[in-house]
Order: C-alpha cells, then structure tokens, then sequence
C-alpha cells in the first residue's frame, strides 16, 4: 500500500514536470523552427525528420491520447499495430493535403484531437460497453484519429509556403520523423504505465486516470473551439 | 483484442466521472486557460491571478535599458491626429526625432488607398538628400522606426483619387510634432 502510493506521487511528478517542460503550444511551431521552414529550399531529409519527431515528442495532446490508448495495452505487437494504424491515416491526408493544397482550420482540428481524448477516457471507463451494448474498435478510432491528424499537420506545415524543390522527400521525411517521434513517445509511456501495472493501484486509480483523462480533452476542446470563435 | 482486463465501471460510477470531468474542464477553462489564452474571464478570477496580464491587448512597451538610445532630448509621448489629404494632391506630415529615436506608428485611412513615402531627412542638411524607409499604395501601415539619423521623420501621402482622403494617424515615441509641411 505504501510502495504503491510512492509510485503514484513519483509517476504523478514525471508526469508534471513532462508538461511543465513542454512549449505551451499543443501543436505549434516554435520560432526557430518557422525561420527554418520559411527560408528552407532543396532537400533536408535530417532536419525535417528532427521536426517531425519533436511535433509529436512535445505535443501533450497527443501524448495523452497514447496514455488513454495504451492504458489497457502491453504487447508490444499491438503497439506496433496502433502506431502502424496511426501512420497510415495521418500519411495518407498529410501528403494529400500539402499536395493538394488543402487547408483545414488548425483550431477545429485540434478539437477534434481533444474530443479523441474524451472517448479514450469514456472508452477505457467501459463506457461505450455500458451506455451502448459494444466497443468501438480502437484500431478504426486510431485510423480516424491519424487521418484527422495529418490533415492537421498539413494545414500548419502549408502556413510556411515550403518550397516546391524537393516538397515531396521533405514531406515524407517530415512523415518518417513523426513515425519516429510516436515511437519514442510511445515507448516512455509504455515503460511508466508497464510499470504502474504491476502495483494495485493501478486499477484502484485507473477511474481517476481515465475521469482526468476525459477532464484534460474536455479542456483541449474547450480551448481549441474558443480559439476557433475568437480568431 | 490483446487488453488487459478493461473494467466497465456502473452506470453510476460512470455518471460521476463524466460528470466530475465536465465540471473540472468547466472550472479549468473559465478560471485559468481561458483568461490566461484569451483574456476571456468570464468569473474575474482569471485576472484577480493575474493570468490576463499573459495576453493582455493593451501591454505597454517599455523601452528596456540595454537599447543603447544615447540622450534623447524628446519627452516619450502618445497622439493620435487626423489628417486630410484633398484629391489629386500630396502632403507631408513630420516628426522631429534624435538619432536613435523611436517612433512607433499605426495609420489607416478612412476609405481608399494613398501612395506614401515614408522617409527621413538628416537635421541640417541642404542638399534635398532623404532616405525612404517604405514606399507604397495602402490604406493602412504600422510598425515602428528606429531613426538612423538626427532629423524629420514621417510620410508623404499623395491622393491619386477623386476625392479627399481622412487618415487616422496614432504614434508613441521620443518626438516633437513637425505636423504638416506644403
């Protein structure tokens, strides 16, 4: 009981100090990285692969998403399945969309993103079992997410007119470096919440993690969408 | 599915954690994200933790004291003028700053674009020289000038329309108002 009340604490505060040190925009750009995309030409496969991975590392939007996701997860094979599921869906509309030239309003799109936190959280409380009779399939709901969230990715990256020379190899190592980002994100989460697992209170707080969980989309939606009014 | 076992909770228990994050979102979101994000504080909590100051409109810029201005022989100061450009004719409108001066400025017209000149002529000098900081056709400009010389300072409009043109010209800065030069 005390071991696992010390994990908790411990837990809660990496998890704190993980927020606390991240940029305080869910899925913006930070300023040095807008001169790079604003005066790059040609191709530059490692920096946009370093962009890519860093989007997703330091996006908690995200990173809670794969906490709900992983909550009741732990073979490392369905990782790889979600994170395949993930990739193909957000591949798919973000070379469609930079491409295309397709816009989508970043703030709608981030609310979505919250909203995906929301019905993780309701779906890891068995809710869906509870109010509806089944369980939507999470590798779909990751599908969708992905999709969602490529299209995201494409409107803020179009925001910095890239070059056309070598637009397709800078996108998809962009692509590659999210992939990489995801998997690195992936693979703390998995490590603390692996760990957590072993300890009763795992499941004795896994109400109050999912409630927060749902709490902390509810807040992204809400911020995304008054953003969305306000601008 | 390979999961482990995923508890479904009561209806109840259900109730109560759907309810209990909707309220602490709602209580998030009013009190702190969006004062802090938005200036929106709907309860005035948000301002009485001082979170508006974060993304406050109308934020004072302090001249810091590492800008190396030397002396500034104007008083730092804010106006707001109006001024007519009549129709096919050009005026100009002048500030007098030191070298290192600052004047920050934001104008827009109350309908129709003029052709501007925004320049600078060193004090003292005869031979017609000025340098152009921008030269353009809008309806509206801000920014702000660090002046590169001891001088005039300001922007020659010219209405190429068929009728007259008001501006809405607000400065702050280190100046003294030259106003209008024929």
């Amino acid at each position: 009981m005390h071991n696992s009340l010390k994990m908790v604490f411990a837990l809660m505060a990496l998890i704190a100090g993980m927020v606390i040190s991240m940029p305080l925009f869910a899925h913006g750009v930070d300023d040095a990285t807008k001169t790079f995309l604003a005066g790059n030409e040609g191709v530059s496969i490692i920096p946009f692969l370093y962009i890519g991975a860093k989007h997703m590392v330091t996006g908690y939007d995200h990173l809670l998403f794969l906490v709900g996701v992983i909550f009741f997860l732990y073979r490392s094979k369905d990782v790889l399945i979600y994170v395949s599921f993930f990739t193909l869906g957000h591949s798919l509309t973000l070379l469609f969309g930079v491409l295309n030239d397709t816009h989508v309003n970043a703030y709608l799109i981030d609310a979505i993103i919250g909203l995906s936190i929301v019905y993780k959280g309701f779906d890891n409380l068995g809710g869906f079992k509870r109010v509806f009779g089944f369980k939507p399939n999470t590798k779909a709901a990751v599908l969708i997410f992905g999709l969602f969230h490529g299209f995201g990715l494409a409107t803020k990256l179009q925001e910095f007119k890239l070059s056309s020379d070598g637009l397709v190899e800078n996108i998809l190592a962009f692509n590659v470096g999210v992939e990489i980002g995801q998997f690195v994100a992936l693979l703390f989460i998995l490590l603390a919440i692996n760990y957590w697992r072993r300890f009763d209170s795992f499941l004795r707080f896994s109400t109050m993690t999912n409630t927060l969980l749902m709490s902390g989309g509810l807040m992204l939606v809400g911020y995304q969408m008054t953003g969305y009014f306000v601008s | 599915m390979n999961t482990t076992e995923m508890p479904v909770q009561s209806a109840q228990t259900l109730i109560k954690s759907t309810l209990a994050a909707g309220v602490l979102a709602a209580i998030m979101l009013t009190t702190v994200i969006l004062p802090a994000e938005y200036n929106i504080d709907p309860t005035g909590i948000g301002s009485a933790l001082g979170l508006t100051e974060l993304n406050s409109q109308e934020q004072e810029i302090a001249v810091p004291e590492a800008v190396q201005r030397g002396e500034q022989s104007f008083a730092y100061r804010t106006d707001t003028t109006t001024i007519e450009v009549p129709a096919g004719r050009g005026i100009e409108y002048k500030f007098q700053l030191d070298k290192y001066g600052h004047l920050e400025y934001e104008w827009v017209t109350e309908s129709g674009e003029l052709y501007f000149d925004f320049h600078g002529e060193p004090a003292g000098d005869t031979t017609g020289y000025f340098e152009s900081f921008a030269i353009a056709t809008a309806n509206k400009m801000s920014g702000s000038l660090t002046t590169p010389f001891d001088g005039s300072h300001g922007w020659y409009w010219k209405n190429n329309g068929q009728e007259s043109v008001k501006i809405t010209l607000k400065t702050k800065g280190f100046y003294e108002v030259i106003g209008l030069k024929q």
